[in-house]
């Protein structure tokens, strides 16, 4: 007996997530496109953009290349080795949003349900995670 | 604070990898060894918290733990983590409301981490996700290790479906020791589908508390999920040798003869568990619905209407708006005459606008509902003013509410829009949205198909043949595609997939 009506399927949602001094509020997916493919590399106030990511092999993560990107695994891996160090691999949500909470000018990307107050949260396209069409949402 | 910043190789891609320590935490208070606090100026009503504690964590002893909270707060009515606890526990959806609030109104007579604790849950409460979320994160920071945050927080994740995450706190939380979190841990692998390791955890359950029937009733909830029906009542039978009283497994082995399709012995076993034993009102209405979803399982729709209007009745004298608007949902969804399902939902609306003895965010979610189950029927009859007045509303309360489930209406009812306009592109981005409704994913297997995507729409296929969850859209979709799915001749462009043995074994 557990007394809980579960559902089947598990959403995900995931959260684009700064140092808490970025004024950077809201991207626009071409913006974020940009920042994760190493075309931008500082934010306005010229910090430069530091990326923490969860290994680029898993199922969240393809979703955010295919999402932001439009790019498979495969194309991925090809820009990632020409441009090594340009993704910082973490091995757990926790260690993103530590670094990302120590670190001015990072930016990650975390499952929703790790989020801390020590971050701020990105709206992509004016959205925030939960809202209605908001892009890092998945099944 | 040890710093380990590394570099290798991810199999294919150099990068530095980082790992948990890399940074000490900006601002959250460092991870603490001794107990999560329970504040009270009274060493009686700290006792009776502690043993309600003990007796429902490990052995899910609801009614006592509830009866023993309930003295706890009139020993000491400022226990601010006493009156969050029941109000999590309690059977009685007044009774919910009530202690969130006075949970809420009497924080500042608790410790930080209570507050942060009471602030998580009234965030969830008025829809307020996000910092919902980092409250919880920041009580789980705090006290990883103890017992009752991991409960507080698996539990609540899994009312969110966020079971993968439930599960990585348990994994951190290193306690092996308590039987309860292995028997909700075992239930979030089986919503993840990964029965192997619900049986696995559950033996180790069983292991833990012999002579408990719990362990046993799991067992059979969670064969049941997995479509093993009758060693599901096997173990709901040995639960009840164990303890005869133990209702949940009666009503369990009603609940799975009407999955098997034995609708009448559904209804025998109801009736015998229901003039046997005193139940409290969550349970109660529970086990009705499922009661009254039997008709619907076999198509009696009038012996439905019946037993379902009487579920809407006794919620309105006892002034349960929530479940009143939700009943009458239910019997608008199977009714074959359109004006008659409109006017139920028209009475679902009217006892919504009531809104007595609900919590807000239970308003807004049953709303988004009852906008759901009008746009489908708008659909249907090709009313499209109705269609667009109800899916715009949809919308604005998906935009404010920061809620999946409300998310999830909206999807469905676009969906439901974009399909019948023969837009099966549209269709399927947002019928992928709302996968844990059977009506979506049969529309979903539709859309699939109609796009040409075969791969997808067998693999959908498969999955939705093996729901197993006792609801109304359930029994309205899976029982008649089940049908068709293991039937050659019917939609052979699904049939090139074969079902998973043990659940094809057990199928009606």
């Amino acid at each position: 007996m557990l007394l809980l009506t579960a559902c089947a399927i598990q959403a995900k949602q995931l959260a684009v997530v700064s140092d808490k001094e970025n004024s950077t509020g809201n991207v626009k997916t071409a913006d974020l496109a940009s920042i994760l493919s190493g075309k931008t590399k500082t934010w306005s106030d010229g910090r430069p953009v530091k990326i923490v990511l969860r290994d680029p092999n898993s199922p969240e993560m393809e979703l955010v290349f295919r999402r932001v990107l439009n790019m498979t695994a495969d194309q991925v891996r090809t820009l990632m080795q020409s441009r090594p160090g340009l993704i910082v691999v973490a091995d757990s949500d926790e260690a993103i949003l530590r670094f990302v909470s120590a670190t001015r000018g990072a930016i990650g990307i975390v499952d929703l349900y790790s989020l801390t107050k020590d971050v701020a949260v990105i709206k992509i396209d004016g959205k925030l995670p939960f809202d209605a069409g908001y892009l890092l949402k998945g099944n | 604070m040890k710093k380990t910043l590394h570099q290798v190789i991810l199999g294919w891609v150099m990068a530095l990898v980082v790992s948990t320590p890399y940074f000490a935490a900006a601002a959250t208070p460092e991870p603490k060894s001794e107990s999560f606090p329970l504040t009270t100026k009274s060493t009686t009503a700290r006792q009776l918290a502690n043993q309600a504690l003990a007796i429902y964590v490990d052995h899910v002893q609801q009614p006592e733990a509830i009866a023993l909270l309930r003295k706890a707060i009139v020993a000491d009515p400022q226990f601010a983590m006493a009156h969050e606890l029941l109000a999590q526990i309690s059977l009685d959806s007044a009774e919910q409301v009530a202690e969130q609030q006075k949970a809420f109104a009497t924080r500042r007579h608790a410790s930080p981490v209570e507050r942060t604790a009471i602030e998580w849950y009234q965030n969830a409460a008025e829809h307020k996700m996000i910092p919902a979320i980092t409250s919880m994160n920041e009580v789980v920071h705090q006290y990883p290790h103890d017992k009752l945050v991991v409960w507080m927080s698996s539990w609540w994740l899994m009312t969110q479906t966020q079971y993968s995450r439930a599960l990585a706190i348990y994994e951190n939380s290193q306690i092996t020791d308590s039987p309860g979190l292995l028997n909700n841990m075992a239930y979030n692998h089986a919503y993840l589908r990964q029965y192997d390791e619900a049986i696995n955890l559950m033996a180790k359950y069983a292991a833990s508390l012999p002579g408990d029937p719990n362990p046993e009733d799991s067992y059979a909830e969670i064969l049941r999920l997995a479509g093993r029906y009758d060693q599901s009542i096997e173990h709901y039978r040995a639960a009840l040798k164990i303890d005869p009283e133990f209702y949940s497994s009666k009503f369990g082995i009603a609940d799975t003869y009407s999955l098997m399709g034995n609708q009448r012995q559904a209804r025998k076993e109801y009736d015998k568990a229901f003039s046997k034993f005193h139940l409290e009102e969550v349970q109660r209405i529970m086990w009705e619905t499922r009661e009254a979803t039997t008709y619907v399982r076999e198509g009696d729709f009038k012996g439905a209407d019946r037993a379902f209007q009487a579920i809407a009745d006794a919620a309105h004298s006892r002034h349960i708006s929530q479940v009143e608007a939700d009943s009458y949902r239910q019997m608008a969804i199977y009714q074959p005459d359109a004006r008659r399902a409109s006017q139920l939902l028209d009475k679902a609306d009217a006892a919504l606008l009531d809104g007595k003895n609900a919590m807000k965010a239970a308003i807004m979610q049953e709303s988004a509902q009852v906008l759901r189950a009008r746009v489908e029927l708008a659909v249907r009859t090709g009313d499209r003013q109705v269609v667009r007045t109800a899916l715009d509303r949809l919308d604005q309360l998906a935009q404010t509410a920061n809620d999946q489930m409300i998310d999830a209406a909206f999807h469905g009812a676009a969906a439901a829009l974009s399909f019948s306009e023969g837009n099966y592109d549209k269709a399927i981005e947002h019928l992928e949205e709302d996968q844990d409704n059977p009506i979506s994913v049969e529309l979903l297997v539709d859309a699939y198909q109609k796009n040409g995507d075969a791969a997808a729409a067998r693999r959908t296929a498969a999955s939705l043949a093996e729901r197993n969850d006792p609801t109304v859209e359930q029994a309205l979709v899976v029982p008649a595609f089940r049908k068709c799915y293991q039937d050659a001749s019917c939609n052979s462009g699904l049939k090139n997939v074969s079902l998973p043995q043990q659940a094809s074994r057990t199928f009606p």
